[in-house]
């Protein structure tokens, strides 16, 4: 309903900013004080048409308001659709709705100008007030019965909806096991090796190890055979590793850790 | 010996809330409340004779010392701001529904204002100028709002009578039903009809 704004034939005489008008009831009364209009006598064609002009320049920020102002729309466009067509006498009774839609339009424009004029009373008020300054906070202890007035439903939903939404965020948290480091797997795994020549990939990794683990087991097996302390087969795709310990291995003494791009061992994030 | 006026003048000192009558009444043990109310006279009688920086103001249907608005620009320094927060008009405007109407559901408030009233009840409800009043036996069992005391306090008012008189019956438009009887007001009651006395 924007896009039409730049090709419709007055907006150039439109300045409207968005959110200037509260509402449909808001942006009709707008347009009959512009054309100094007599409430009583809402003159249905014209005010149509500068409505829907107007309607074309808004913008709007949720469904719910752009709702407000179609129905009102509609209201209006079915109000002249009425105007237009010839009275016919076998519609009486549709034309009776018609004119008390007229007629509750009326009302509630007169209405909701008596609300502006009230508010526009009550911001004066505000208005005096804000240079006045009273105790808002006292020394005195409260008593033991905090008056009634004090208290509202209002109150207790808040508390409830506040009690709900801290709930929420204290659920109980699933604690993630930090994943072992690098240098500890390889040590694990040499420290197998040393009471068996050798192991299947799938028994390092088995049983409840999670993913992280699992990768973590694999570069550690990679990493011990590029240092040269074991030997790895796999026979088929996909199949199970064996990890043989390797005789001519330089010796259990050498530190893991010499290799510098290992320093401090990796750790793979758990990164699902 | 404080006199019976400097207890009162400490009674509005030390009290966060409007001072109703009978309360200055029991605290001093007087036989009625209007004895009450002169010894308040007395003191804002005092109070403007010495041309204080406070004065005392009747809101929210009690007493209350306030400092003086020529005191203002003084306060405002002291408080680093220009001016209090205002109200948004949508706010202002519902306000004006619901201190006509209470109690009155959202839905009604909506129906005058032609647009959803919810965000606007929230942040009133929220500054304690609305409470909830209960429930409307109607669909949905729709909360019913009404305005507090801290409302008439925020704006001066000593009790809702001093609201402007509006010409005719507000009407909420009842869905679907057309209200018969052409309204006899004005198209735009003002703010002439207030009838509120200007003691601030």
């Amino acid at each position: 309903m924007t896009t039409a704004a730049s090709e419709s034939p007055s907006s150039h005489l439109l300045t409207l900013r968005v959110g200037q008008f509260e509402g449909p009831l808001d942006l009709l009364l707008h347009l009959c004080r512009t054309n100094e209009i007599d409430l009583a006598a809402l003159p249905v064609r014209s005010i149509t048409d500068q409505y829907l002009v107007h309607l074309e320049s808004l913008e709007f920020q949720d469904l719910e308001t752009a709702g407000a102002y179609l129905v009102m729309a509609a209201t209006l466009i079915y109000l002249k659709s009425k105007l237009l067509v010839p009275p016919d006498e076998n519609e009486e009774q549709l034309d009776e709705e018609g004119e008390a839609l007229r007629h509750e339009l009326e009302e509630r424009l007169r209405e909701y100008a008596r609300i502006k004029a009230l508010g526009s009373w009550l911001a004066e008020r505000e208005a005096e007030q804000a240079l006045v300054w009273g105790r808002t906070g006292s020394e005195l202890p409260t008593p033991d019965d905090v008056p009634l007035e004090d208290l509202s439903v209002h109150q207790l939903e808040r508390a409830l909806k506040r009690l709900i939404s801290e709930q929420a965020r204290r659920r109980p948290r699933e604690v993630q096991p930090e994943p072992m480091s690098l240098l500890e797997r390889m040590t694990e795994i040499l420290a197998v090796l040393r009471d068996t020549w050798s192991l299947l990939f799938s028994s390092l990794t088995g049983g409840e190890r999670r993913r992280p683990e699992i990768v973590v087991t694999l570069l550690a097996v990679l990493e011990l055979v590029r240092l040269g302390r074991i030997r790895t087969q796999q026979t088929e795709l996909f199949g199970d590793i064996v990890i043989e310990r390797r005789e001519d291995s330089p010796g259990d003494n050498v530190p893991l850790s010499a290799d510098p791009d290992f320093q401090g061992g990796a750790t793979v994030a758990d990164s699902h | 010996m404080p006199t019976p006026t400097d207890v009162v003048e400490a009674l509005l000192f030390a009290s966060d809330t409007p001072l109703e009558a009978d309360r200055i009444r029991d605290v001093l043990e007087l036989t009625d409340s209007d004895e009450a109310r002169t010894l308040v006279d007395e003191l804002r009688v005092r109070y403007e004779k010495e041309d204080r920086a406070l004065a005392v103001v009747e809101v929210g249907g009690g007493y209350r010392m306030v400092t003086r608005p020529q005191i203002a620009p003084w306060l405002m320094r002291l408080a680093k701001t220009r001016t209090k927060a205002r109200l948004s008009r949508p706010a202002l405007e519902t306000l004006a529904i619901i201190a006509y109407r209470q109690p009155v559901s959202r839905p009604e408030v909506d129906a005058v204002r032609g647009v959803n009233s919810e965000g606007v009840l929230d942040s009133l409800l929220e500054r304690r100028l609305l409470r909830v009043a209960g429930r409307k036996e109607a669909p949905g069992r729709p909360f019913l709002y009404e305005t507090t005391r801290e409302f008439l306090v925020a704006f001066g008012l000593r009790d809702l009578n001093d609201l402007p008189k509006v010409e005719g019956e507000l009407v909420i438009p009842e869905v679907g039903v057309a209200p018969n009887g052409q309204a006899q007001a004005e198209q735009d009651p003002g703010p002439g009809g207030a009838d509120v006395t200007a003691r601030s």
